[in-house]
């Protein structure tokens, strides 16, 4: 296995996957170590649950295997189709999460740090996703893939498919909307006496 | 305030575990068995249809001992044709021309 393996260290990721729709038994492999520690982050910072971005993860690979043999090699690809299905997904479960209350998604325990430092960080990552939740889906894309993932605003205006200025227009409402949501959760959060 | 949620979440290290691994993989594996098999040539599609190697194996079998019969039927199948067709026609191609082909050669 790791020989074959080898033999696609340096390949692109379409070039993985059309071997995969090919039939190649090492290819699902290789793809999965490249690509899902990133599927992974990107829904965890989006959705501050990692239950739920490993659903995520798995959710947005199965339609990565499925649309495997219908791949144009060379046309997208294959990390900037995986962002815009993974903001998807999410903004999706943002959507349903409106209405459940924060200590249903509340994140499990770190035991490495104190209990106090543990419950003001997931408190506040929570508050974060819990605000994005309330953003349109569009803006809570742009702007989580520009904060959450330092995407430049032409990668994002090339995975969502929009303009330049449309990026411009919503990440920079959507960062507006964040902060007028969080005022009233300043002190809760830590922050009052910055 | 909003930045350094940002750098919060963004600082946080998240690796997948070998469950999720696995999962997914499995999830590779069912989707690439129960995908359609490659294109295969049109050759190929025939021969699977006509029963694979084997038959084609059989028909050129077949199609050898036509064309021999066509030259040397043996007694048998003579006889079985004169018996079922009420008579028996037998025609010489080559003789003639044999013969014609010596002249020709002689006299050149």
């Amino acid at each position: 296995m790791n020989a074959f393996m080898g033999s696609w260290r340096d390949a692109p990721d379409d070039a993985v996957l059309v071997a995969y729709a090919s039939g190649d038994g090492s290819a699902a492999q290789v793809l999965s170590q490249r690509l899902v520690p990133r599927v992974l982050a990107q829904a965890k910072r989006m959705l501050a649950d990692r239950a739920e971005a490993e659903d995520v993860a798995q959710e947005a690979m199965m339609r990565l295997w499925k649309i495997a043999p219908d791949w144009r090699q060379g046309e997208a690809q294959v990390s900037t189709w995986l962002y815009r299905v993974v903001a998807n997904l999410c903004t999706d479960r943002l959507r349903k999460r409106r209405s459940l209350s924060l200590d249903d998604i509340a994140e499990p325990a770190d035991p490495q740090k104190s209990a106090v430092a543990q419950m003001l960080e997931t408190s506040r990552l929570t508050a974060l996703a819990d605000a994005l939740a309330q953003l349109p889906d569009r803006q809570a894309q742009a702007v989580s893939l520009r904060h959450l993932e330092g995407l430049s605003n032409p990668e994002i205006a090339t995975i969502m498919d929009i303009s330049l200025r449309s990026v411009e227009s919503l990440t920079a409402r959507g960062k507006r909307a964040l902060t007028d949501i969080l005022a009233g959760r300043r002190a809760e959060l830590g922050y009052e006496d910055e | 305030m909003l930045d350094d949620l940002f750098a919060l979440a963004q600082a946080k290290p998240v690796m997948p575990s070998d469950d999720l691994m696995a999962r997914i993989l499995a999830d590779a594996d069912a989707v690439q068995v129960a995908a359609p098999a490659p294109t295969q040539s049109i050759w190929a599609g025939f021969f699977d249809i006509i029963g694979g190697w084997p038959s084609v194996g059989g028909l050129a079998m077949a199609g050898v001992t036509g064309v021999w019969f066509g030259i040397a039927p043996p007694a048998t199948v003579t006889t079985f044709a004169a018996d079922l067709i009420g008579t028996d026609v037998t025609v010489d191609l080559l003789a003639d021309s044999s013969s014609y082909f010596a002249e020709t050669l002689t006299d050149g």
